[in-house]
């Protein structure tokens, strides 16, 4: 009983870590301006993230390390420095982008712009993390988040043709606009696979104390709660494709334009619906990601770390995510655009996975590591899948940045 | 035991389990003769810096002259015959807070996090 009441809140926890403004934005983005075709790029994310999510949870509940932990150990730290730097610069970035998602929550809902409300929301997001009752924050974030499930209801309200929509799963070349399409198939890509969302979760494995035991509740959490999240993404791009496109807006180019997803569907409703969903997405986001940074920093460096220590008794951890709130709050507060901002991460995101992703592949198939919980051909081919597809994404992101962003 | 693969980067607990670093590096003990034996453990930001190379190093010692404290301008070094138990983790004898390894996070502590009430 206790086991399936944490599995359940496993699953709403992981949903809440897989939708935040990158999912929303990439998705409301390729629905208005391809409609469902590019919905493939959410599938295949999400069947990467549920993969790597599986073998984040399997090897912390196992091997009693963290991703971070074992990446310094088994590849030295003249390796661990790259993925370091390069993570932690990038969520920066995507903490500034949820950041500027709760802001623009305050700014939908007063009329008074988001540059106001970048400061009040870092603030909030780093009080909930000083307070060192994460835990339970945690939680209630999560069940808050259940609000995005709206997505899915006004995605069911307008009965999208579901035989095309199931040919979209299947991808297909654009018949227009070809370097928009693949930038936006590579941000999709970035904003579903996310580094910080796996390597979060198996520091929550090592914080849970999972073992062996846990095995089959990290399936579940891993592919139920991933399921829910793409579900609920999937969703933002139906509406978009019935409700933005046939509305003329072929590209969001104004942030203004997001509400309309919910408004278009529930009315004046739909706007507080979409308010909540954007704010508690955005939050739940940003508490994950600083978190994450200051996990990172000290599990490379093996200072003390833990989500409900008080700052006094982990002074490294509690700095890593407070210098990264404040950082992260100023872009926002000076009047950087957070769609902008949040679609240019997303794309860097693709690009970054070679590296980040890489060390699976050794690190699932070392018995010194995972015991005999090693991963079979079908897990090797899909991580090998997935940094080939990194690749990819790495080699024609840059130019894509250029020429369709 | 193979010391690149199993001891180097590994984390360091002391006898209270309180995590206190990395195995940043390993100092070895020649006698002509004999085999080498491992005499201690190194931690610290310049032994990581030297394993970057030459220039890291000099950098991270200029920044330390600098800005760190006095005792800290040279790696902290334990001795080989603390280790209690090597595991996930490798367990040291002694109390890091007898050690000046963390007197930074206990300088933090002092002066900034008592200041906004998070001690």
């Amino acid at each position: 009983m206790k086991k399936l009441l944490e599995i359940s809140l496993g699953i709403v926890t992981s949903v809440g870590g897989y939708l935040e403004i990158g999912s929303i934005a990439t998705s409301a983005e390729a629905g208005a301006a391809f409609g469902f075709q590019l919905l493939w790029a959410l599938v295949l994310g999400t069947v990467c993230i549920i993969v790597l999510v599986e073998m984040s949870g399997r090897f912390a509940a196992v091997s009693h390390h963290t991703i971070s932990d074992a990446i310094r150990e088994r590849f030295g730290f003249n390796f661990f420095v790259l993925p370091l730097i390069v993570t932690v610069l990038l969520n920066l970035m995507v903490l500034a982008a949820e950041i500027g998602g709760v802001a623009l929550a305050g700014e939908f809902a007063t009329g008074i712009g988001y540059q106001w409300w970048a400061i009040p929301a870092g603030i909030v997001v780093w009080l909930l993390l000083w307070k060192g009752t994460f835990g339970l924050i945690e939680k209630g974030v999560a069940l808050l988040g259940l609000v995005t499930l709206v997505f899915v209801i006004a995605a069911a309200k307008l009965g999208p043709d579901w035989p095309e929509l199931a040919r979209s799963v299947v991808p297909s070349l654009p018949q227009h606009d070809g370097s928009r399409y693949w930038f936006l198939a590579a941000s999709i890509l970035g904003a579903t696979i996310s580094p910080y969302l796996f390597l979060f979760y198996s520091s929550g494995a090592i914080e849970d104390r999972w073992d062996e035991s846990y095995l089959w509740a990290n399936r579940a959490i891993a592919g139920i709660g991933m399921i829910f999240g793409g579900v609920i993404a999937a969703s933002v791009l139906i509406i978009a494709a019935l409700v933005l496109r046939p509305a003329g807006i072929h590209e969001i180019t104004d942030y203004h334009q997001l509400p309309l997803l919910l408004t278009s569907v529930f009315g004046f409703f739909g706007l507080v619906l979409f308010i909540a969903s954007l704010a508690v997405a955005c939050l739940g986001a940003a508490l994950e990601i600083a978190l994450q940074q200051a996990y990172l920093v000290a599990q490379g460096f093996g200072w003390n770390w833990g989500k409900d220590l008080r700052p006094g008794q982990a002074p490294g951890f509690s700095l890593v995510y407070t210098v990264s709130v404040m950082l992260a709050a100023i872009p926002m507060a000076l009047g950087i655009d957070p769609l902008d901002l949040t679609m240019f991460s997303m794309a860097l995101t693709a690009a970054s996975l070679p590296l980040t992703i890489l060390p699976f592949i050794f690190l699932m198939n070392d018995k010194r590591f995972v015991k005999e919980h090693t991963n079979g051909r079908l897990g090797n081919l899909a991580v090998l899948l997935i940094i080939a597809l990194g690749c990819v994404l790495a080699i024609v992101t840059i130019p894509l940045q250029l020429f369709g962003g | 035991m193979n010391l690149a693969r199993d001891i180097i980067d590994k984390q360091l607990v002391d006898r209270h389990k309180t995590k206190m670093g990395k195995v940043d590096g390993l100092i070895l003990a020649l006698e002509s003769g004999k085999q080498p034996v491992v005499s201690d453990i190194e931690i610290g930001s310049i032994t990581l810096a030297r394993r970057i190379g030459k220039r890291a190093e000099r950098l991270v010692r200029r920044l330390k002259r600098r800005w760190g404290a006095k005792h800290s301008q040279e790696p902290y070094r334990v001795a080989w015959r603390q280790v209690r138990d090597i595991g996930v983790d490798i367990e040291l004898a002694l109390d890091v807070r007898e050690t000046p390894i963390f007197d930074w996070q206990a300088w933090l502590k002092v002066k900034l996090i008592k200041r906004i009430g998070g001690a």
